[in-house]
């Protein structure tokens, strides 16, 4: 579980998050939508330390983050693996070696072990054959399961995604969806997801969180949103014309 | 003015977390051997033929500013030989490699940058700025000083193919010139100077990339900036150590 309590962070002068504390849950896929702009992403850096608060704490499995040294940080961010919305995979690297990074930075297996690893993180992300291939050759959606491979391969207990379907088709970006949930689920892991998409809310909203102007505006599921009163939230879900007539239906 | 010791300021700090221990000795040294052969070998052609032409031109131009008959002829090589080594070969070089190599390192850390290559590493726990920038250094340390050596005796060798083709020399007199009076002390002089703009080719980049902010258009304007920026340093640090070895 990963408790974030009372955070507040302003670039310059200008306050980006007010005061968001949010629980995230175990085993659970939990969402944070909210327009572009709003500080979803600058929260989810927050979070992971990419970001210093201003005030407020995180805490992943009651180990206080943000007060942690260097050392206790570093371990922590072994547990924690990331989707970005662009991938970043490693353009030099093939995507054996992108897999492979994580595991021969920290782990002590030999070379066999590593390659068996990678063979397994890249079938469970549905891709073979495609180890000596470079990011650039590969499609965005296959790109996308590199990064859930990469972020897989040392077994992580907390599971970071920015955006994941963002410049995917929707058909795409559900098998994508459904892969997140699938090792959510497998891995028993606090998964983050960050998205403005409403086919992801659909698909995977266990814990939804929606973020306005920096701060936590509601909270509740997926079954929960389509019936909320909540004006902004109505506003970001019901956004175009077919959605509000499906909801006077 | 404050900006740009906020700049230094940065930019010493960078260097700070650059050197704190590697997370890993293996991929270190495998980093390093990766970046003496895309940073240094990859500049072997260019260097070569500035080297000869520029050898070529420096002893012609010696020739034809030397036509009082009671000048010595191996002045002509012993000149070339002098110009080489104490300014071409380690501060024309080292220009040259700012704007070759140094523009590399920015465009390829500032990518890394943007597209969040950066963060996916911190957030594995890797220390980002020894991983990316450290190899790098090491590769410029060991490498850049070979090819000043390699520059110095292609600018000779360029010389040389002037004074065999050339009516108004003699190859004998360009060999005597070429060794006459040698001091193994403006070899050293030559290599301390590489090893400070080796330093400076590599870090300045560095810093301008890693802190590459934006898309595209800023990627270039980082590379730019650290070739202005490198070759505004080495400028400064050859005048000072000039000032503190020969004087």
């Amino acid at each position: 579980m990963i408790e974030v309590k009372n955070i507040n962070k302003s670039f310059a002068d200008k306050q980006i998050l007010h005061d968001v504390s949010i629980n995230f849950k175990q085993g659970e896929i939990n969402l944070l939508i909210g327009a572009s702009g709003s500080g979803k992403s600058v929260l989810t850096k927050c979070i992971i330390g990419l970001h210093e608060l201003d005030s407020g704490t995180v805490e992943y499995d009651g180990r206080d983050f943000t007060n942690m040294n260097f050392k206790g940080r570093k371990k922590i961010r072994k547990e924690i693996g990331m989707l970005f919305q662009g991938s970043a995979l490693f353009d030099s690297l093939t995507v054996e070696e992108n897999v492979k990074f994580p595991l021969e930075m920290y782990s002590n297996q030999s070379e066999e072990e590593i390659l068996e690893r990678v063979n397994f993180c890249l079938k469970r992300v549905n891709l073979e054959n495609v180890n000596h291939l470079y990011p650039a050759e590969l499609s965005g959606g296959m790109q996308k399961r590199v990064g859930i491979a990469r972020a897989i391969a040392l077994n992580p207990k907390y599971l970071f995604c920015d955006e994941p379907n963002s410049g995917l088709d929707p058909q795409t970006g559900i098998v994508i969806d459904n892969l997140i949930k699938e090792i959510t689920k497998e891995y028993n892991m606090t998964t983050i997801v960050v998205t403005h998409d409403m086919n992801s809310v659909m698909e995977t909203g266990d814990n939804i969180s929606f973020i306005y102007k920096g701060r936590k505006w509601w909270e509740g599921n997926k079954y929960e949103i389509l019936k909320t009163d909540n004006k902004e939230l109505c506003e970001f879900v019901y956004a175009s014309k077919i959605m509000q007539k499906f909801r006077s239906l | 003015m404050l900006s740009t010791f906020h700049h230094i300021g940065k930019y010493f700090l960078l260097l700070g977390k650059t050197f704190k221990k590697p997370d890993n000795f293996k991929i270190t040294r495998k980093h390093i051997i990766y970046e003496m052969e895309n940073l240094g070998i990859g500049s072997m052609g260019l260097i070569a033929i500035i080297s000869v032409f520029m050898g070529a031109v420096v002893t012609l131009q010696t020739a034809a500013n030397m036509n009082n008959p009671l000048l010595p002829g191996y002045l002509i090589g012993y000149a070339t030989r002098e110009s080489f080594i104490l300014e071409m070969a380690p501060t024309v070089m080292s220009l040259i490699l700012a704007g070759k190599i140094g523009s590399n390192i920015a465009s390829e850390i500032g990518a890394m940058r943007v597209t969040e290559q950066i963060d996916a590493l911190e957030i594995m726990g890797v220390n980002s700025a020894s991983y990316l920038i450290f190899p790098k250094i090491v590769a410029a340390l060991l490498f850049i000083p070979i090819i000043v050596i390699y520059s110095m005796f292609l600018g000779s060798l360029g010389g040389f193919l002037v004074a065999m083709f050339n009516e108004g020399m003699t190859i004998e007199d360009y060999v005597t010139g070429l060794r006459y009076d040698f001091k193994i002390f403006s070899i050293i002089y030559a290599m301390i100077k590489t090893l400070f703009f080796a330093f400076v080719i590599t870090t300045i980049p560095s810093y301008h990339g890693y802190y590459t902010s934006g898309g595209a258009l800023e990627i270039g304007k980082s590379s730019t900036k650290s070739v202005v920026y490198t070759s505004i340093v080495i400028l400064i640090i050859n005048y000072l150590l000039t000032q503190l070895l020969l004087l």
